[in-house]
Protein backbone atom coordinates (compact mmCIF):
# COMPACT_ATOMS: atom_id res chain seq x y z
CA UNK A 1 0.00 0.00 0.00
CA UNK A 2 1.52 3.32 -1.19
CA UNK A 3 1.74 6.39 1.36
CA UNK A 4 -1.31 8.16 -0.10
CA UNK A 5 -3.61 5.06 0.40
CA UNK A 6 -2.44 4.52 3.77
CA UNK A 7 -3.34 8.51 4.52
CA UNK A 8 -6.46 7.82 2.79
CA UNK A 9 -7.42 4.15 4.83
CA UNK A 10 -6.28 6.27 8.06
CA UNK A 11 -8.07 9.14 7.01
CA UNK A 12 -11.27 7.39 6.53
CA UNK A 13 -10.85 5.67 9.90
CA UNK A 14 -10.31 8.26 12.23
CA UNK A 15 -13.52 9.54 10.76
CA UNK A 16 -15.19 6.72 11.24
CA UNK A 17 -13.98 5.97 14.60
CA UNK A 18 -15.10 10.14 15.57
CA UNK A 19 -18.50 9.30 14.52
CA UNK A 20 -18.31 6.14 16.62
CA UNK A 21 -17.32 8.07 19.77
CA UNK A 22 -19.63 10.66 18.69
CA UNK A 23 -22.81 8.67 18.98
CA UNK A 24 -21.26 6.45 21.92
CA UNK A 25 -21.33 10.15 23.50
CA UNK A 26 -25.44 10.69 21.59
CA UNK A 27 -23.88 13.87 20.39
CA UNK A 28 -26.93 15.98 19.09
CA UNK A 29 -24.65 18.31 16.99
CA UNK A 30 -22.72 15.05 15.14
CA UNK A 31 -26.30 13.16 14.29
CA UNK A 32 -27.51 16.68 12.97
CA UNK A 33 -24.18 16.69 10.58
CA UNK A 34 -24.58 12.87 9.45
CA UNK A 35 -28.46 13.34 9.13
CA UNK A 36 -27.89 16.40 6.68
CA UNK A 37 -24.88 14.32 4.97
CA UNK A 38 -26.41 11.06 4.33
CA UNK A 39 -30.10 12.33 4.00
CA UNK A 40 -30.38 11.96 -0.07
CA UNK A 41 -28.74 8.36 0.49
CA UNK A 42 -30.66 7.17 3.07
CA UNK A 43 -33.97 8.63 1.55
CA UNK A 44 -33.11 7.18 -1.74
CA UNK A 45 -32.49 3.62 -0.41
CA UNK A 46 -35.59 3.60 1.61
CA UNK A 47 -37.92 5.00 -1.22
CA UNK A 48 -36.48 2.37 -3.69
CA UNK A 49 -36.61 -0.49 -0.74
CA UNK A 50 -40.14 0.30 0.08
CA UNK A 51 -41.66 1.72 -3.36
CA UNK A 52 -43.38 4.40 -1.40
CA UNK A 53 -42.07 7.52 -0.90
CA UNK A 54 -44.22 8.18 2.27
CA UNK A 55 -43.76 5.07 4.28
CA UNK A 56 -39.48 6.16 2.97
CA UNK A 57 -40.11 9.16 4.59
CA UNK A 58 -41.46 7.85 8.07
CA UNK A 59 -38.97 4.96 8.13
CA UNK A 60 -36.34 7.35 7.55
CA UNK A 61 -36.97 9.40 10.89
CA UNK A 62 -36.78 6.07 12.74
CA UNK A 63 -33.94 5.48 11.22
CA UNK A 64 -32.42 8.08 12.76
CA UNK A 65 -33.84 7.24 16.12
CA UNK A 66 -32.63 4.34 16.03
CA UNK A 67 -29.14 5.15 15.55
CA UNK A 68 -29.33 7.65 18.27
CA UNK A 69 -30.57 4.71 20.58
CA UNK A 70 -28.20 1.97 19.09
CA UNK A 71 -25.13 4.43 17.94
CA UNK A 72 -23.03 2.23 21.00
CA UNK A 73 -23.32 -0.82 18.52
CA UNK A 74 -21.04 0.96 15.63
CA UNK A 75 -17.84 0.14 16.09
CA UNK A 76 -16.19 2.69 13.74
CA UNK A 77 -14.32 -0.05 11.89
CA UNK A 78 -16.39 0.20 8.67
CA UNK A 79 -18.27 2.32 6.49
CA UNK A 80 -20.58 4.48 8.80
CA UNK A 81 -23.07 4.09 5.50
CA UNK A 82 -22.72 0.62 5.37
CA UNK A 83 -24.24 0.14 9.44
CA UNK A 84 -26.96 3.09 8.51
CA UNK A 85 -28.26 0.85 5.57
CA UNK A 86 -28.25 -2.14 7.70
CA UNK A 87 -30.34 -0.25 10.32
CA UNK A 88 -32.97 1.10 7.97
CA UNK A 89 -33.37 -2.41 5.90
CA UNK A 90 -33.80 -3.79 9.47
CA UNK A 91 -36.30 -0.93 10.42
CA UNK A 92 -38.07 -2.00 7.15
CA UNK A 93 -38.48 -5.37 6.99
CA UNK A 94 -40.04 -5.11 10.59
CA UNK A 95 -42.18 -2.49 9.58
CA UNK A 96 -43.48 -4.39 6.52
CA UNK A 97 -43.85 -7.40 8.44
CA UNK A 98 -46.05 -5.35 10.65
CA UNK A 99 -48.23 -4.48 7.96
CA UNK A 100 -47.80 -7.49 5.62
CA UNK A 101 -46.63 -10.43 7.46
CA UNK A 102 -44.95 -12.00 4.32
CA UNK A 103 -40.86 -11.75 3.78
CA UNK A 104 -39.34 -8.96 2.03
CA UNK A 105 -38.20 -10.60 -1.01
CA UNK A 106 -42.07 -11.18 -1.92
CA UNK A 107 -43.28 -7.99 -0.71
CA UNK A 108 -43.66 -6.32 -4.36
CA UNK A 109 -44.93 -9.97 -5.53
CA UNK A 110 -48.33 -8.62 -5.13
CA UNK A 111 -49.53 -7.06 -8.10
CA UNK A 112 -52.71 -5.74 -6.79
CA UNK A 113 -50.83 -3.73 -4.65
CA UNK A 114 -51.00 -0.16 -6.09
CA UNK A 115 -47.68 1.64 -6.05
CA UNK A 116 -47.47 5.34 -4.99
CA UNK A 117 -44.99 6.66 -8.37
CA UNK A 118 -41.72 7.47 -6.38
CA UNK A 119 -41.35 11.28 -6.28
CA UNK A 120 -37.92 12.12 -7.73
CA UNK A 121 -36.94 15.90 -6.92
CA UNK A 122 -35.09 17.59 -9.44
CA UNK A 123 -33.00 20.36 -9.37
CA UNK A 124 -32.94 21.46 -13.10
CA UNK A 125 -32.21 25.01 -15.17
CA UNK A 126 -34.99 24.72 -17.99
CA UNK A 127 -38.64 23.77 -18.08
CA UNK A 128 -38.17 21.71 -20.72
CA UNK A 129 -35.24 19.78 -19.41
CA UNK A 130 -37.43 19.56 -15.82
CA UNK A 131 -40.03 17.46 -18.41
CA UNK A 132 -37.58 15.17 -19.87
CA UNK A 133 -35.64 14.45 -16.75
CA UNK A 134 -38.77 14.10 -14.62
CA UNK A 135 -40.07 11.41 -17.44
CA UNK A 136 -36.60 9.95 -17.36
CA UNK A 137 -36.87 9.58 -13.64
CA UNK A 138 -40.71 8.35 -13.33
CA UNK A 139 -39.72 5.47 -16.51
CA UNK A 140 -36.61 4.53 -14.62
CA UNK A 141 -38.30 4.39 -11.07
CA UNK A 142 -41.10 2.81 -12.68
CA UNK A 143 -38.90 0.24 -13.74
CA UNK A 144 -37.41 -0.23 -10.70
CA UNK A 145 -40.59 -0.83 -9.16
CA UNK A 146 -40.74 -3.51 -11.27
CA UNK A 147 -38.73 -6.39 -10.54
CA UNK A 148 -38.32 -7.83 -6.94
CA UNK A 149 -37.43 -6.07 -3.83
CA UNK A 150 -34.35 -8.13 -3.25
CA UNK A 151 -33.19 -7.34 -6.90
CA UNK A 152 -33.87 -3.90 -6.85
CA UNK A 153 -31.87 -3.28 -3.24
CA UNK A 154 -28.59 -5.11 -4.60
CA UNK A 155 -28.94 -2.73 -7.75
CA UNK A 156 -29.60 0.42 -6.16
CA UNK A 157 -26.74 -0.32 -3.35
CA UNK A 158 -24.27 -0.86 -5.80
CA UNK A 159 -24.88 1.44 -8.59
CA UNK A 160 -26.69 4.11 -6.86
CA UNK A 161 -25.37 4.54 -3.67
CA UNK A 162 -22.01 3.39 -4.98
CA UNK A 163 -21.31 0.03 -2.15
CA UNK A 164 -19.01 -2.48 -2.71
CA UNK A 165 -20.11 -6.52 -3.15
CA UNK A 166 -18.79 -6.85 0.24
CA UNK A 167 -20.55 -3.93 1.95
CA UNK A 168 -23.82 -4.80 0.19
CA UNK A 169 -23.42 -8.59 1.32
CA UNK A 170 -22.88 -6.59 5.22
CA UNK A 171 -26.11 -4.39 4.87
CA UNK A 172 -28.03 -7.52 3.24
CA UNK A 173 -26.37 -9.93 5.36
CA UNK A 174 -26.48 -12.22 2.37
CA UNK A 175 -23.54 -13.72 0.88
CA UNK A 176 -21.42 -12.67 -1.46
CA UNK A 177 -22.46 -14.98 -4.25
CA UNK A 178 -26.14 -14.02 -3.41
CA UNK A 179 -25.25 -10.78 -4.02
CA UNK A 180 -23.88 -11.20 -7.23
CA UNK A 181 -26.74 -13.34 -9.00
CA UNK A 182 -28.98 -10.37 -7.43
CA UNK A 183 -27.01 -8.16 -9.58
CA UNK A 184 -26.88 -9.68 -12.55
CA UNK A 185 -30.41 -10.71 -12.30
CA UNK A 186 -31.51 -7.37 -11.31
CA UNK A 187 -29.92 -5.95 -14.47
CA UNK A 188 -31.05 -8.37 -16.57
CA UNK A 189 -34.87 -7.45 -15.44
CA UNK A 190 -34.26 -3.97 -16.02
CA UNK A 191 -32.71 -3.91 -19.34
CA UNK A 192 -35.61 -4.75 -21.37
CA UNK A 193 -37.82 -2.44 -19.06
CA UNK A 194 -35.32 0.55 -20.00
CA UNK A 195 -34.51 -0.02 -22.97
CA UNK A 196 -33.19 2.97 -24.73
CA UNK A 197 -33.26 5.20 -21.81
CA UNK A 198 -30.30 7.48 -21.89
CA UNK A 199 -28.49 9.07 -18.76
CA UNK B 1 -16.70 -19.59 -27.72
CA UNK B 2 -18.92 -21.85 -25.15
CA UNK B 3 -22.23 -20.27 -23.66
CA UNK B 4 -20.11 -20.56 -20.15
CA UNK B 5 -17.58 -17.75 -21.61
CA UNK B 6 -20.03 -15.62 -23.09
CA UNK B 7 -22.17 -15.75 -19.66
CA UNK B 8 -18.96 -15.16 -17.61
CA UNK B 9 -18.29 -12.38 -19.38
CA UNK B 10 -21.82 -10.41 -19.06
CA UNK B 11 -21.76 -11.28 -15.27
CA UNK B 12 -18.25 -9.53 -15.10
CA UNK B 13 -19.68 -6.68 -17.20
CA UNK B 14 -22.81 -6.91 -14.44
CA UNK B 15 -20.70 -6.87 -11.29
CA UNK B 16 -18.30 -4.25 -12.00
CA UNK B 17 -20.18 -1.69 -14.30
CA UNK B 18 -18.51 -2.06 -17.49
CA UNK B 19 -15.49 -0.57 -15.94
CA UNK B 20 -13.92 -3.80 -14.96
CA UNK B 21 -12.85 -2.20 -11.44
CA UNK B 22 -12.12 -4.73 -8.99
CA UNK B 23 -11.68 -7.62 -11.42
CA UNK B 24 -7.97 -9.08 -11.02
CA UNK B 25 -5.67 -7.73 -14.20
CA UNK B 26 -5.76 -11.39 -15.75
CA UNK B 27 -9.86 -11.29 -15.27
CA UNK B 28 -9.43 -7.67 -17.05
CA UNK B 29 -7.71 -9.12 -19.93
CA UNK B 30 -10.01 -11.81 -20.54
CA UNK B 31 -12.69 -9.76 -20.85
CA UNK B 32 -11.49 -6.70 -22.99
CA UNK B 33 -10.16 -9.98 -25.28
CA UNK B 34 -13.36 -10.80 -25.56
CA UNK B 35 -15.46 -7.95 -25.97
CA UNK B 36 -13.28 -7.43 -28.89
CA UNK B 37 -14.20 -10.38 -30.41
CA UNK B 38 -17.98 -10.87 -29.38
CA UNK B 39 -20.09 -8.53 -30.63
CA UNK B 40 -23.14 -9.70 -28.30
CA UNK B 41 -21.69 -8.72 -25.37
CA UNK B 42 -19.67 -5.84 -26.73
CA UNK B 43 -23.87 -4.64 -27.14
CA UNK B 44 -24.06 -6.12 -23.89
CA UNK B 45 -21.86 -3.95 -22.16
CA UNK B 46 -23.14 -1.06 -24.19
CA UNK B 47 -26.51 -1.57 -22.95
CA UNK B 48 -25.80 -2.21 -18.99
CA UNK B 49 -23.07 0.89 -19.53
CA UNK B 50 -26.56 3.00 -20.52
CA UNK B 51 -28.83 1.58 -17.96
CA UNK B 52 -26.42 1.82 -15.05
CA UNK B 53 -25.50 5.50 -16.53
CA UNK B 54 -29.17 5.51 -16.75
CA UNK B 55 -29.28 4.81 -12.66
CA UNK B 56 -26.74 7.50 -11.73
CA UNK B 57 -28.80 10.00 -13.07
CA UNK B 58 -32.20 9.98 -11.50
CA UNK B 59 -32.17 12.92 -8.52
CA UNK B 60 -33.84 12.14 -5.39
CA UNK B 61 -33.46 14.18 -2.66
CA UNK B 62 -34.68 14.45 0.73
CA UNK B 63 -37.23 17.71 1.25
CA UNK B 64 -35.47 20.23 4.20
CA UNK B 65 -38.51 20.01 6.04
CA UNK B 66 -38.00 16.43 6.48
CA UNK B 67 -34.71 17.03 7.43
CA UNK B 68 -35.61 19.31 9.88
CA UNK B 69 -37.94 17.54 11.31
CA UNK B 70 -35.82 14.34 11.53
CA UNK B 71 -33.20 16.47 13.35
CA UNK B 72 -35.98 18.49 16.12
CA UNK B 73 -37.50 14.78 16.63
CA UNK B 74 -33.33 13.22 17.15
CA UNK B 75 -32.64 15.92 19.44
CA UNK B 76 -36.34 15.54 21.76
CA UNK B 77 -35.63 12.10 21.71
CA UNK B 78 -32.03 12.39 22.78
CA UNK B 79 -32.81 14.23 25.45
CA UNK B 80 -35.95 11.78 26.92
CA UNK B 81 -33.31 9.89 26.89
CA UNK B 82 -30.63 11.50 28.83
CA UNK B 83 -33.61 12.52 31.31
CA UNK B 84 -34.11 8.22 31.72
CA UNK B 85 -31.01 8.06 32.46
CA UNK B 86 -30.65 10.88 35.03
CA UNK B 87 -33.46 9.27 36.60
CA UNK B 88 -32.12 5.76 36.63
CA UNK B 89 -29.04 7.27 38.24
CA UNK B 90 -31.27 9.28 40.41
CA UNK B 91 -33.04 5.90 41.57
CA UNK B 92 -29.52 4.69 41.90
CA UNK B 93 -28.18 6.64 44.58
CA UNK B 94 -31.45 7.25 46.31
CA UNK B 95 -31.41 3.12 46.75
CA UNK B 96 -27.67 3.02 47.61
CA UNK B 97 -28.72 6.17 50.07
CA UNK B 98 -31.61 4.02 52.15
CA UNK B 99 -29.62 0.81 52.01
CA UNK B 100 -26.53 2.67 53.89
CA UNK B 101 -29.00 4.71 56.50
CA UNK B 102 -30.85 1.16 56.99
CA UNK B 103 -27.32 -0.05 57.93
CA UNK B 104 -26.61 2.72 60.25
CA UNK B 105 -30.01 3.46 61.83
CA UNK B 106 -31.43 -0.20 62.41
CA UNK B 107 -29.07 -1.60 65.07
CA UNK B 108 -29.83 1.77 66.93
CA UNK B 109 -33.42 1.65 66.70
CA UNK B 110 -33.47 -1.76 67.54
CA UNK B 111 -31.29 -0.69 71.06
CA UNK B 112 -33.70 1.76 71.45
CA UNK B 113 -36.95 -0.39 70.89
CA UNK B 114 -35.42 -2.59 73.77
CA UNK B 115 -34.66 -0.26 76.16
CA UNK B 116 -38.46 1.31 75.18
CA UNK B 117 -39.80 -2.57 76.01
CA UNK B 118 -37.89 -2.96 79.19
CA UNK B 119 -38.60 0.96 80.27
CA UNK B 120 -42.36 -0.40 79.87
CA UNK B 121 -42.40 -3.43 81.33
CA UNK B 122 -43.27 -5.19 77.74
CA UNK B 123 -42.70 -8.56 76.91
CA UNK B 124 -39.65 -9.23 73.77
CA UNK B 125 -42.19 -10.25 71.03
CA UNK B 126 -44.07 -7.09 71.89
CA UNK B 127 -41.48 -4.63 71.46
CA UNK B 128 -40.20 -6.69 68.53
CA UNK B 129 -43.30 -6.62 66.37
CA UNK B 130 -43.32 -3.06 67.02
CA UNK B 131 -39.98 -2.67 65.87
CA UNK B 132 -40.98 -4.69 62.84
CA UNK B 133 -43.80 -2.36 62.13
CA UNK B 134 -41.68 0.46 62.48
CA UNK B 135 -39.62 -0.51 60.04
CA UNK B 136 -41.68 -2.02 57.69
CA UNK B 137 -44.64 0.89 57.54
CA UNK B 138 -43.14 3.40 55.15
CA UNK B 139 -41.93 0.79 52.62
CA UNK B 140 -45.48 -0.37 52.68
CA UNK B 141 -47.01 3.16 52.50
CA UNK B 142 -44.89 3.62 49.36
CA UNK B 143 -45.88 0.36 48.02
CA UNK B 144 -49.49 1.56 48.25
CA UNK B 145 -48.67 4.64 47.36
CA UNK B 146 -47.10 3.75 44.18
CA UNK B 147 -49.57 1.35 43.18
CA UNK B 148 -52.48 3.65 43.37
CA UNK B 149 -50.63 6.03 41.34
CA UNK B 150 -50.72 3.56 38.33
CA UNK B 151 -46.53 2.88 38.43
CA UNK B 152 -45.50 6.21 37.43
CA UNK B 153 -42.68 4.60 35.70
CA UNK B 154 -44.78 2.07 33.21
CA UNK B 155 -46.16 6.07 31.97
CA UNK B 156 -42.88 7.39 31.63
CA UNK B 157 -41.96 3.74 29.31
CA UNK B 158 -44.52 4.65 27.35
CA UNK B 159 -44.37 8.47 26.64
CA UNK B 160 -40.77 7.37 26.14
CA UNK B 161 -41.32 5.36 23.56
CA UNK B 162 -44.23 7.25 21.61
Amino acid sequence: MNAAALYFVNGMESETSAIARGLRRRDPDLLDRLIEQYQHRLLRYLTYLTGHRELAEDLFQETWIRVLERGHQYDGKHEFSTWLFSVARHLCIDSMRKKNPVSLDGLLDDSNDARAPLDPVDIRPTALEIIAQHEHAERINAALTCIAAEYREAVVLRFQEGLTLDEIASVTGAPLGTIKSRLYRGLNLLMPLLKGAQA
Amino acid sequence: MTRDVHQQAREWIALTGVDGQGLSDAQQSQLHAHLRECELCRQYADATGHLIRSLRSVPMAAQPALVRRTQARVRQHAQLLRQHRERLWMVGIACAGIGFSATVTIPIMWRIFAWLGAWAGVSGPVWETGFGVFVIAPALLVSVLLLLRGTHLTDDAGRWHH
